[in-house]
Order: C-alpha cells, then structure tokens, then sequence
C-alpha cells in the first residue's frame, strides 16, 4: 500500500491539486513548451488523469493544438500542465509541486531539435544565493503573497493580484 | 548593420512586446519564487528598461507576487513573460517568450539555494527530437506540427 501524494498548485494558490501517483520525469525542449512556459524548456512529470485531484479553484486552458491543451492557472499564469486529448495522462509542470525538490528527477529529455546551444553551459554560470543578492528586509518583502509550498484551509486571499 | 529588432509574445499570440534597446544581465533564477511562478526549475531572464519595451498587442495581466515586485503573464494562454520590481527603472523579460531566445545568452545564476541538485545532470540524459516520437507513430506530431494554434515567432498583423 502506498498512501503516499504529492500536493502543488500555483504561485497565488486559486489553482490547488493533488497527485495521488507519479510516472515519469522528463525535460521537454521544444519549442511549444519553450514560449508556453517563457523558458528555455519545461520540466514535467506525468500523472495519470485519474490520480489527479483538483483541489481548488479550476485550471484554465489554452489549446496549443487541435488536440493539446494546456493548463494554467488565469489569476497568476503559472503553467500547470498538458494533456492529450485521448491520452488521459497529465505532463504535470514540476515547478509547480509544493515539494518540487522531493520528485523523481528527469530521466529523459525531449524536443531536443529546439535545445537551446548555451542550455548545457547554464548550470556552470556563476551563482549566488538569494540572500546573498538581496538585502534581509528586501527577503521579508519579497515573500509576502506566494502561497505557501502546502495546503491551506482558507480559499484564495482576494485583493492580492494588482489591477494594475 | 542593423540588428534584428528584438520581439517576443506569449504563446497564443495575445500578447505581443518589442524592446528598443538592448537586452543586458541574462541570467537564469531557481529561486523558489521563479519556480513556482513558471511551473518550472528555474526562470531564465533579461533586462529591458521600461522606458524601450512596448506593448504591440493585447495587455498583459499581472500577479503581486510580493509588495515591491509583480509578474505579468497572458490572461488567455498563461505564459510567463515579465518579472517586475515595480520601483526600478527597467523590468525583466523571459527568454523563452522571446522569438528568438538563441539570440541571448544567460551569463549568471541566481536563487542557488533552490537549485535542483540534479540540475547539471539535464545536460546529460538520453534524449529525443520531437520528430523521433518514442511513443508512436509521428502522425500526431504531423498533425500539430501543421495545426498549432502557437503564434509564429514574428509579428504578424493579424492573429489569429
């Protein structure tokens, strides 16, 4: 038996799910999953529909092809997953996991004619910490309104996106 | 020269920009934030003064992610395309938005308290073009390929 789930959602939390199994990770580099995540590639893990649970709120949908779809969450655009229609299993977007840290890693890579030529060289570009590039009231700020990596009792905190 | 003036959308084509000047300090951000925001491992990121990006198309939406800094992405396809610290003068674009990300190169990483411990071996895994299409039998991957609703990596003057 294994009781084990994985919850995640988006960055506000309007959009909450549960994923009761896990299949395999993988990176996608293509050039769809490039300009629907605004990245050099998509880091997704599949889910079979049937082991996904909705928990709050309800993805919105953008078909990026006759028969893919897309979802994200409409108060805060994080990606959250894609699906094909007749192929009931979710490439769930990883980053959007409370514990994203704790999933398989990717065993695979796709896409690949889209790679991008300086990918292989970003994990040896110089690096800093958050902390060390920001001030420590400038953290406190910067904290503020990102949902929490669980869930929650209480619905969407209304107010908080800017009608800006 | 002239060089190619530098454009980008979300992946609709709601939502279309241009900068007039320069993209500086590429980089990528694992920081959890970044993560959570894209659905992704890490964010990769350049700066545009606000003063030379435009809008071309369509308005983008945007989520307070914290008190000084906002994230704008399209209502209607969700892509992630800005990160802004509403007090500076210049904002972030995403690079995977741009319709020609090749063209800039992230030089620094940023948030490395978050980053993957696996990240560096991404480099490194067996992997397959589009095309090869391990699960089937290509005629899907025809079928998008000749279908998808992605705007073309151009402007256009209409779209859809």
């Amino acid at each position: 038996m294994n009781a084990r789930s994985w919850s995640g959602g988006c960055q506000c939390g309007a959009v909450r799910f549960r994923a009761h199994s896990l299949g395999h990770a993988g990176f996608c580099h293509c050039r769809m999953c490039q300009k629907a995540f605004g990245s050099p590639g998509a880091a997704l893990i599949s889910v079979p529909v049937g082991d996904l649970e909705w928990t709050r709120g309800t993805p919105a949908e953008f078909r990026s092809s006759p028969i893919v779809a897309r979802g994200f969450c409409e108060r805060c655009g994080t990606p959250l997953y894609m699906l094909e229609d007749d192929y009931p299993v979710y490439d769930m977007a990883m980053g959007a996991f409370d514990a994203a840290a704790d999933l398989p890693p990717p065993d695979h890579v796709v896409g690949v004619e889209s790679k991008l030529p300086w990918f292989d060289y970003l994990h040896a570009l110089p690096a800093r910490t958050t902390a060390q590039d920001r001030a420590p009231e400038d953290l406190v700020r910067l904290r503020s309104l990102q949902h929490p990596d669980h869930d929650t009792e209480d619905s969407y905190p209304e107010g908080s996106d800017d009608g800006e | 020269m002239t060089p190619r003036r530098i454009t980008g959308g979300c992946q609709c084509g709601a939502v279309r920009y241009r900068v007039d000047g320069a993209l500086t300090f590429a980089h990528i951000c694992h920081c959890r934030m970044c993560q959570k925001a894209s659905g992704n491992y890490f964010m990769a990121l350049a700066n545009v003064q606000k003063s030379e990006f435009v809008v071309t198309r369509g308005e983008i939406a945007w989520f307070r992610s914290s008190e000084p800094v906002r994230r704008g992405f399209c209502r209607d396809c969700g892509t992630p395309l800005i990160f802004e610290t509403m007090a500076m003068k210049h904002l972030n674009v995403t690079l995977g938005s741009l319709d020609d990300p090749v063209a800039v190169r992230p030089e620094l990483q940023f948030g490395l308290e978050a980053r993957m411990p696996w990240f560096s071996a991404l480099d490194h895994l067996p992997g397959a073009a589009t095309d090869d299409d391990p699960d089937g039998d290509g005629v899907r991957i025809a079928e998008v390929r000749a279908t998808n609703r992605q705007h073309p990596d151009h402007d256009t003057e209409t779209w859809p």
